[in-house]
């Protein structure tokens, strides 16, 4: 041994009066990089469980697991990470529909136990949850889809104001695709659908461009495509995932572009139903509304013979004696309930259930019965002056358009409603204005105030752009009638409609006065139903439940067994429901015929 | 930067000008020029130093992309030249010469891309992908998915849902 050997040790003690170059602390002393791609991050109560950062990761390193039950637009599902695949790649960040998933710039995980290395960001507590540095996709930079719709082309006011044709005129080609083009298949919308549609599925068709199995799978579910295309209330769109960034999907035009797009000849090809078979079974049908199609339309695809009893000339109920011509023409109302009737349905037109043949005499003649009568039914607000002539009810007039019958249309209207029924008989009452006075003067008042409007958005923009008044936030009075006629309608302030228990109890200002000119009034704050087709001996029979509905069951079964009931005398009102109800009460009515237990209560 | 721009316009026809930052421009060159042009800016203009090279792959149009971007230290100023060359049997001239480091970059472009340098050293050698036989990895047609679900087992014990499966399962089994 040297003395070199003995003294090199030494040598380091050269560098004892300077600075390290070594760190001390490498956990704590070296932070990941401003936007630095470290561990997950989830806002569980932003994320609504859509799986899409699923589906984009290349390395399969996200599973979707329960979290909570699911609701209306949330899955309940959040993501879990496998970190023993994921790659930090961070398309599962930019790719996320609520910005809730992003990545802390922590990089250092120590542990024993590789199952650590899987965990559900946010649900299991982490150290860097509060980091708010790493990768957050940059606000208003690039998207992996377009975040905006495809506009649809509208009739301008001035083109629409005085006439009664469509105004939504419908998708090209090119739209069509760009819009389903949009859609990240999740899936959450199918559960919010009253009909539960096969929503991603029939978009994927559009955006393939295969209309025929666009029809199959509108049909599984919806036999009404044209109608629903264009009115539907359209639940679905309110929960679509897209829509946390930007503009839902256009689900119902995309429905509306597949109906559109396929002759009514190929239908029964395409849809397979040219050989149904008959099991020389037969169901009576009570009113051609959504509800009784419906379920006309699949008890024939099982092969059952029914017969609907209508008490107007056409079929269509609400369909078409509610819902004005400019919203849904006549010719897609045909189209849809021309093919039900092609599969042998017979319908009875003019023919009234109590007057014409008793509810008794269809329990004789058919196995079993289904009533989808809806809500005809105008509702009074009761107030002074509600009883005169010129006093009308928003469904009635509705309905005498629709027939062609002559109207009362004077200068000056007020119309009592906010509701969709309400702006419907507002624009169609606007039009006649027009045709006949060359300007529009109607004023539309509602109980609710104006964020609260239960009518559509799109209705009540549309109603002032085509020249209507709407000015809600008023409760009725009286009507001012002089010498016979209504001179216009007194209301007061309202503040609020519920109480803090959510019943309703209008709080108004009775200070706040003010007085609505019209000559005419119309009353559109709902409608009741008509059980005048069943006689009291079997209302006895009928259980109702606490609001005077009738109680069916999850078949929509009454207490009567052959008796069945569906659509908005159940459940709504709107359309999809009818539908829904109707599909149902289908099953229910095979299984009540063919004697098989099926769950009795709802 | 106007005057060196106006400069490659002249001598070698760039095109798609774009400057980006007062120190930073875009410039497109023909493939048989972008050589004799980075040439030229090392030895006239004073880009001496290479800050990297890379590749986009544009599968839809059958090329890749090649971005070459160089830099004048003294004035501090980036120029990034895009070649465009055909992705089928892509070949690109090799800049080993200028700058010797170019190498790793063209040897990792050869193995991710597939893009070959021909004359460059050890090119053809592994860069970090030993014993790699599918298709280069950073190639759009390569499949990630595909090949993670071949290549990798999945961990005991995962599970997933698909949210509108469940959704039903839990909300309305029975419709």
């Amino acid at each position: 041994m040297s003395i070199k050997d003995l003294l090199t040790p030494f040598t380091a003690w050269k560098r004892i009066t300077k600075e390290p170059v070594t760190i001390r602390d490498p956990f704590n002393d070296r932070p990941g990089a401003e936007r630095y791609r470290g561990f997950h991050k989830n806002d569980v109560n932003k994320c609504i469980g859509c799986g899409t950062c699923e589906d984009i990761c290349e390395n399969e390193a996200i599973d979707m697991v329960p979290f909570k039950d699911p609701i209306s637009g949330d899955s309940g599902l959040r993501p879990r990470l496998d970190y023993g695949r994921c790659c930090w790649c961070a398309l599962c960040v930019d790719v996320c529909t609520t910005n809730s998933l992003t990545l802390s710039n922590e990089y250092t995980w120590v542990t024993v136990d590789p199952e650590d290395f899987r965990y559900t960001p946010g649900v299991d507590k982490k150290a860097w949850d509060d980091n708010e540095k790493g990768w957050k996709k940059p606000e208003g930079s690039y998207e992996f889809y377009n975040i905006n719709r495809v506009e649809m082309h509208h009739l301008h006011p001035e083109d629409r104001d005085k006439s009664f044709v469509e105004m939504v005129k419908g998708y090209s080609r090119e739209q069509a695709i760009a819009e389903a083009d949009r859609c990240v298949e999740c899936g959450i919308c199918t559960a919010t659908c009253p009909a539960h549609m096969g929503i991603p599925e029939y978009i994927k068709a559009v955006r393939h461009e295969d209309m025929e199995e666009g029809l199959r799978i509108l049909y599984e579910t919806n036999p009404l495509p044209e109608i629903c295309g264009r009115i539907c209330t359209h639940k679905c769109e309110t929960v679509c995932s897209i829509g946390h960034k930007g503009d839902p999907l256009s689900i119902r035009w995309l429905k509306r572009y597949i109906a559109d797009n396929v002759s009514s000849d190929k239908y029964k090809e395409i849809l397979n139903t040219k050989d149904l078979s008959n099991n020389h079974k037969k169901v009576a049908i009570i009113g051609s509304g959504p509800a009784g199609l419906s379920a006309a339309h699949y008890l024939a695809l099982m092969g059952y013979q029914c017969t609907i009893f209508e008490q107007y000339e056409k079929a269509g109920g609400m369909m078409r004696y509610g819902i004005p011509e400019y919203r849904l023409p006549y010719d897609s109302i045909d189209k849809d309930i021309d093919y039900i009737l092609s599969l042998g349905v017979d319908i009875k037109y003019n023919t009234r259930i109590g007057t014409d043949i008793t509810l008794e005499q269809l329990n004789k003649d058919y196995n079993a019965v289904f009533a989808g009568t809806g809500l005809h039914l105008g509702r009074s607000t009761g107030i002074p002056g509600s009883d005169n002539e010129h006093v009308y009810y928003a469904t009635d007039l509705l309905r005498q358009i629709t027939a062609g019958e002559e109207i009362e249309v004077t200068d000056q209207i007020v119309v009592i409603g906010g509701g969709n029924v309400a702006m419907d008989i507002t624009r169609s009452l606007a039009r006649m204005q027009n045709q006949k006075f060359g300007k529009v003067n109607i004023i539309t008042t509602a109980l609710e105030r104006e964020k609260n409007l239960p009518a559509d958005l799109e209705e009540v923009v549309e109603s002032r752009e085509e020249g209507a008044i709407i000015n809600p936030g008023w409760a009725p009075q009286s009507i001012e009638i002089e010498n016979g006629r209504p001179v216009g309608l007194h209301v007061i302030k309202c503040n609020s409609l519920f109480d803090d228990t959510g019943r309703f109890n209008p709080q108004c200002d009775i200070t706040k006065k003010e007085f609505f000119p019209g000559s005419m009034i119309v009353q559109s704050i709902g409608q009741g139903m008509d059980l005048s087709f069943v006689n009291e001996d079997f209302k006895k029979d009928l259980e109702f439940g606490s609001r005077g509905r009738v109680v069916t069951n999850a078949y929509f079964q009454t207490s009567v067994k052959w008796f069945f009931m569906g659509g908005d005398i159940i459940e709504g009102p709107d359309v999809i429901h009818g539908i829904a109800n109707g599909h149902k009460a289908a099953i229910g009515i095979d299984n009540y015929i063919q004697g098989i237990d099926f769950t009795p209560a709802k | 930067m106007v005057e060196i721009l106006k400069e490659l316009e002249d001598r070698f026809q760039v095109t798609d000008l774009v400057q980006q930052k007062d120190h930073l421009a875009f410039v497109s060159v023909d493939k048989n020029k972008a050589i004799p042009m980075i040439t030229w800016l090392k030895d006239q203009a004073g880009y001496t130093s290479l800050t990297l090279l890379t590749a986009v792959d544009w599968l839809e149009d059958g090329k890749f992309q090649l971005t070459y971007m160089i830099n004048n230290p003294k004035k501090n100023s980036q120029i990034a030249a895009r070649v465009m060359i055909d992705r089928e049997n892509a070949t690109m001239e090799s800049a080993h010469h200028l700058w010797e480091s170019i190498r790793i970059y063209q040897r990792e472009l050869k193995e991710m891309f597939g893009i070959d340098f021909p004359g460059s050293p050890e090119v053809d050698e592994s860069f970090i992908l030993e014993g790699w036989v599918d298709i280069p990895p950073y190639r759009r047609d390569f499949d990630t998915k595909k090949y993670s679900d071949e290549t990798y087992f999945p961990r005991p014990g995962r599970q997933s849902n698909d949210p509108a499966e469940y959704m039903k399962s839990k909300m309305y089994p029975n419709e």
